[in-house]
């Protein structure tokens, strides 16, 4: 694993913007960042980033099996009572979910260690699926990565695969809506990229945001046309969806969700001292304790402290030891906190590198790269390509 | 190979791609009641009875639904809607219109892809029988030909009584955020 500095494509912005991607850069800071990429070999992609997040999202299952049956478990993960039989019921009915996405922090030699699943809502998906394939082809066309360079990313072909099977075996029965909120233009971009892959898969589509979903009589949800809404893929939180008014309609709405109601235990903060209490010692888990548990104290050294339901890096904050807190603002905490032992990220030229591994339909394919200038990765960290070879 | 081996161009905005799947149309039957279609050749009094029934309790579920019974009447015409047993969740009255019909699938051709399903008449095409999500059947009863996205069940047209219940638990910054996912 390396950092080589590049030669950025004279036109890529223009490129951007004419595929819609429009949050490239960010207040004059860039965002998408090709003036350099990460280099790995095949070896380290197989067997450091692609098997162990196929083992983890295994162990992942396990967890939510045992999740959904312990009111003990669903208690310390802050979901409300009225949503624990719905969450069941959402897993023995095996509905289907689409896409997530592994933290991890790794350098290339020691084993890739999880920091937090993006379970329910990931983002960076369009800049890791098309526009970092596009650059590679690119690239590699222009001299400036060697000819015959591979990257994995088939994250595109999966997600169109993924929305044929659906199709197929009527678990996206009719049309699919999919929302995000408003005024949030990197979730829009993403939700209508994921349309996009949606209709190549030959489904109806209709996008609406999250604020203009309607309830009819019935307590059914409707769109703008008031019509119906059967399948709904949402980029939007589930424990918002608990907490918001209508979300007492979700469990009698006939609805089926995408990602479904089962994925808010894997994305709550919760599933990693879950994990670390079911499988203590896993060369990529990191120990894991939540806050309020004795327990806790066995946590040596310097950690970090996460509430539940984080995103984005907000609220998260690291304690070293002799050192001042490293805090980054935010909405996020009063559900409670866990605690997890440091793993710094590494660093390549004063950079702060985290590596993003994305699943779909449970399946390990791609992965994304993202840098700050900080220990702490957040939005606003910057998209580096990758390159296998 | 780890990458995708092809792209077809993937747009983050509108989709400029019109697919159209195109299906064989169905074998469909059409009757106004069960007495007529036990009259059709190939048809039992017995089936016909049992999607009728169907039919009926679909219709409960799929017919447009109304809170006035004006606005439902602009749709089918005078005394052309009942009120329907359901409630708004603030217990006021909901009204749909009559079912006119019924469709099923054709018995002589098997007709396994055919949702059994009320069929209604509109007040400004009132020659043409139409699903309850407003799409042409046919104007004559008797077994017929329809497009594959007809003979499947109705997505339900409703009548919306509330907006606006999500989105309140997404934290309000002042600061412009691009996302919310992570």
């Amino acid at each position: 694993m390396q950092r080589i500095s590049l030669e950025q494509r004279d036109d890529w912005k223009t490129q951007a913007e004419n595929l819609g991607f429009n949050f490239h850069t960010i207040d004059d800071a860039p965002y998408w960042d090709e003036s350099a990429c990460y280099r790995f070999s095949l070896e380290q992609i197989e067997n450091d980033i692609e098997d162990p997040s196929e083992e983890i999202e295994n162990l992942c299952f396990e967890v939510v099996q045992r999740a959904i049956n312990s009111e003990e478990i669903l208690t310390k993960l802050a979901i409300p009572t009225d949503f624990w039989d719905y969450i069941r019921a959402s897993w023995f009915n095996q509905e289907k979910n689409l896409y997530g996405r592994l933290d991890f922090s790794y350098d290339g030699q020691s084993p890739a260690k999880l920091l937090e699943y993006n379970a329910d809502t990931p983002t960076s998906l369009y800049e890791s699926s098309v526009f970092q394939w596009l650059w590679l082809e690119q690239a590699m066309e222009l001299d400036l990565i060697p000819k015959g360079c591979d990257q994995y990313n088939s994250i595109h072909e999966q997600l169109v695969e993924a929305f044929q099977n659906m199709h197929r075996n009527k678990d996206i029965d009719g049309k699919l809506h999919l929302a995000a909120c408003q005024d949030t233009p990197e979730d829009e971009g993403t939700v209508r990229y994921l349309e996009e892959c949606a209709t190549q898969a030959g489904l109806d589509t209709r996008f609406l945001f999250m604020e203009e979903i309607g309830v009819d009589a019935n307590g059914h949800f409707t769109d703008l046309d008031d019509m119906g809404i059967r399948t709904l893929f949402k980029l939007y939180p589930w424990e918002w969806i608990m907490t918001d008014d209508f979300g007492k309609a979700v469990p009698q709405s006939g609805v089926t969700f995408i990602e479904p109601a089962w994925k808010s235990i894997l994305s709550n903060k919760g599933l990693l001292p879950l994990l670390w209490e079911m499988f203590e010692g896993h060369p990529n888990l990191l120990p894991s304790y939540f806050a309020n548990d004795p327990s806790a104290a066995n946590l040596e050294g310097d950690y970090v402290k996460k509430p539940l339901f984080s995103r984005e890096g907000s609220n998260i904050e690291m304690i070293r030891q002799g050192e001042q807190p490293l805090k980054v603002a935010g909405p996020y905490g009063e559900e409670g906190h866990v605690v997890q032992a440091l793993h710094p990220l590494p660093v390549f030229e004063g950079n702060h590198t985290v590596i993003g591994s994305w699943l779909v339909a449970s399946k390990p394919c791609g992965m994304g790269i993202r840098e700050d200038n900080s220990p702490i990765t957040k939005d606003s960290s910057r998209f580096l390509p990758h390159v296998i070879y | 190979m780890k990458r995708s081996k092809s792209l077809k161009i993937a747009l983050m905005g509108a989709s400029v791609l019109a697919l159209s799947a195109c299906e064989e149309p169905q074998d469909v039957a059409i009757f106004e009641n069960a007495d007529q279609c036990s009259q059709q050749d190939g048809f039992d009094r017995a089936s016909c009875e049992e999607n009728m029934q169907l039919a009926k309790e679909e219709h409960i579920r799929v017919s447009p639904k109304y809170t006035s019974v004006e606005d439902c009447e602009a749709d089918f015409g005078s005394t052309q809607c009942e009120i329907a047993p359901v409630q708004t969740s603030s217990g006021g009255s909901v009204f749909m219109p009559l079912m006119m019909g019924y469709m099923m699938g054709n018995m002589l051709s098997g007709g396994s892809r055919v949702a059994t399903q009320p069929l209604y008449r509109s007040a400004d095409d009132p020659k043409n029988f139409r699903t309850g999500d407003n799409q042409k059947v046919a104007g004559k009863t008797g077994v017929s030909k329809v497009p594959a996205n007809v003979a499947k069940a109705p997505t339900t047209k409703t009548s919306t009584v509330r907006r606006g219940g999500f989105g309140a638990s997404a934290p309000r910054t002042t600061s412009s955020r691009r996302s919310f996912g992570g």
